[in-house]
């Protein structure tokens, strides 16, 4: 993009790709540098206090749920390679998630909740997969 | 004929379910409409577009009007929309008056979802003929106005512009659209994403990450605690009689009418709606002392507020391509899955289609109305489902809606989690999630409009001078930056 003058513009189809990201990089700065400049105190308020994330959050549950998250995301095409075309990989990694999810989120762990949290992580996927994958078809990992 | 053919029994045995799931979605405190939407719009690919938005619409109307039973009941609105439920919901059910308060609800929300749907049925056509004879400056100014009443809406009007700005930002990552006019080339893109990024973030596991697991990892830091049961809350009590609408009419059309027009102003949400239909009855109230303390009065506001937003969110969705709210831009994810584009060409391209929604909205409405009121005591229930067992459902749902958005991709899995967490992050800083979509959908489109509209005229000002529409909207431009500007000083005001 080239200015001829202050309003006329000539494009270059070659470079057009980079002519808006590049306008709304410029306004993002302009928008981050007046946020800061105008919210200075109340964020210089926030980190002189040493109230920082994550302090006062429940460390367990919420970074419990993260590694569950990744280590089932990472497993699944794993898996699902050893069973290809077949959703089993969902299946199979569906259920030891959802147990180990559902034990994070317990407050009371006794063999009746114990039982409810398996009884959910076995029946859940199941009818997920059979619905999805053998009656519709669609595809799983 | 045609659509004969479309309103087959499934088609109905469809919105059943998805207004009876959307109920439960609304009535669990901490799930919402839009998660509702995002979580089953995997279901719709083997459905085809009429039967799979006979589903979404109602699992919307659903969720919407669910979120009014814990706010009764427990004091916790459901959803956002139904915070000012609360205010005299939950004192009518510590009066023993549980059971009226929530068919005062119902019946309102039938009344706000029937009268928004007739201004759907009658603005969307007009706005869309008028729409067609828009230029791509003008559908680009509409877009800029767009993110600009939203940004003016939100809690800071600086924050809004970022948040719609950086939702554009993350839309232009991946090739600049050959199909569109583009030139193909990547930008934005590390190297060794390139074969990922090559079409950019796909919509869905963007929307089901920002509403799905960024919601579960806000409860999950905040421990998961389970609400407070149903244990010792009076459902029965004094019994619901319609004459307590007497002389509310005029509350229930206006505070309908509030939440149609709240609807149609693009991404601003259901809260916004009630919150001001129940300012408004408050104000205008011969006895403003009863709200607060269990005025029937003030659930008909709030309810029929809420309900009224439903088709005005559909109205910029349908006519202009874009969504009122953040649910209508998930619906937006059901059209691209068949191949249709929403904007001024949908309805005069699909009469079918557009009957088909107009006939599932009206549906959705009669049936949350009639299992509300004949069910109401046992769907009050749900409140009490734990959330160690829903939410691991909720996340493995999220996962199969993500994985199954493009035939079976693992990167849109692993987008799902990026952002997941980049919502959980924009909650704790207080970005503003609803710009940031808007933003992000709209983004491509802007960017050729942008681009498009200077390759053909050279000139920066054919913005201001090509029509008098670009003109006025210049001027509304400007007024939604100058309300949110005397809002703030007003705020500011008051803490002083």
């Amino acid at each position: 993009m080239s200015f001829d003058s202050p309003f006329h513009v000539t494009i270059d189809f070659n470079t057009s790709h980079m002519i808006f990201p590049t306008i709304i990089a410029v306004i993002l700065g302009i928008l981050f540098v007046s946020i800061l400049i105008t919210r200075g105190s109340t964020i210089l308020a926030t980190v002189s206090n040493g109230n920082w994330w994550p302090a006062g959050i429940d460390h367990k549950r919420f970074f419990g749920t993260i590694a569950l998250t990744v280590i089932y995301f990472m497993a699944m095409p794993a898996v699902g390679d050893i069973f290809p075309n077949t959703g089993l990989g969902f299946y199979l990694c569906s259920i030891p998630y959802l147990f180990a999810l559902s034990t994070l989120y317990l407050h009371e762990r006794s063999r009746r909740t114990l039982m409810i949290a398996g009884a959910n992580a076995l029946i859940a996927p199941s009818l997920v997969w059979y619905i999805l994958s053998e009656l519709f078809n669609i595809s799983l990992p | 004929m045609e659509l004969l053919s479309i309103l087959t029994p499934m088609f109905f045995a469809l919105v059943a379910a998805g207004t009876v799931i959307g109920i439960i979605f609304g009535a669990i405190p901490g799930m919402t409409a839009t998660m509702a939407v995002a979580v089953c719009l995997p279901l719709t690919y083997s459905l085809g577009l009429e039967n799979g938005l006979a589903l979404l619409l109602g699992l919307y109307v659903g969720g919407i009007s669910g979120g009014l039973v814990p706010a009764i009941l427990l004091n916790i609105p459901g959803t956002p929309s139904s915070i000012t439920t609360t205010l005299d919901g939950y004192p009518m059910t510590q009066n023993g008056e549980g059971e009226r308060a929530l068919k005062i609800g119902i019946t309102s929300s039938l009344v706000g979802g029937l009268i928004s749907l007739a201004a759907l049925y009658l603005f969307a056509p007009a706005l869309a003929d008028f729409a067609i004879k828009f230029s791509y400056i003008e559908k680009f100014l509409i877009i800029f106005f767009a993110l600009t009443v939203m940004a003016a809406l939100s809690n800071s009007l600086l924050v809004g512009i970022f948040s719609g700005f950086l939702g554009i930002f993350i839309s232009l990552i991946g090739a600049y659209d050959i199909s569109r006019g583009g030139n193909g080339e990547l930008r934005l893109v590390p190297e060794f994403l390139e074969y990922y990024l090559e079409s950019g973030f796909s919509l869905l596991p963007v929307l089901i990450g920002l509403f799905g697991l960024a919601t579960i990892l806000i409860e999950a830091e905040e421990g998961m605690k389970e609400g407070k049961g149903l244990s010792g809350v009076k459902i029965g009590g004094k019994p619901f009689k319609i004459s307590v609408f007497k002389g509310q009419i005029v509350n229930l059309i206006r505070s309908s009418s509030i939440g149609t027009f709240v609807g149609i102003l693009p991404g601003v949400g259901g809260s916004a709606a009630s919150i001001l239909a129940y300012s408004q009855e408050k104000n205008f109230s011969k006895t403003p002392e009863k709200f607060g303390k269990g005025a029937p009065a003030g659930v008909i506001a709030s309810e029929s507020a809420n309900n009224g937003l439903t088709g005005g969110a559909l109205v910029p969705l349908l006519s202009l391509g874009i969504p009122g709210d953040s649910t209508t831009a998930i619906l937006i994810g059901a059209f691209t899955l068949q191949g249709i584009q929403v904007g001024p060409l949908f309805i005069g391209n699909n009469p079918v289609t557009w009957d088909a929604m107009i006939i599932a909205m009206l549906a959705a409405n009669i049936i949350m109305f009639l299992v509300m009121v004949f069910a109401i005591r046992h769907l009050a229930k749900v409140v009490t489902v734990p959330k160690n067992i829903l939410f691991p459902i909720i996340l493995m749902m999220c996962v199969v809606g993500a994985y199954t958005i493009n035939y079976g991709v693992m990167f849109d899995v692993w987008t799902l989690l990026i952002f997941g967490l980049f919502g959980y992050l924009a909650h704790k800083i207080r970005l503003e999630i609803a710009p940031f979509i808007i933003g992000f959908i709209l983004g491509p489109s802007a960017e050729i409009y942008f681009v498009k509209s200077l390759e053909s005229f050279g000139t920066f000002s054919i913005f201001f001078t090509k029509s008098w529409i670009a003109v006025l909207l210049w001027i509304l431009i400007a007024l939604s930056i100058a309300f949110s500007i005397s809002v703030a000083r007003k705020k500011k005001r008051m803490t002083d």
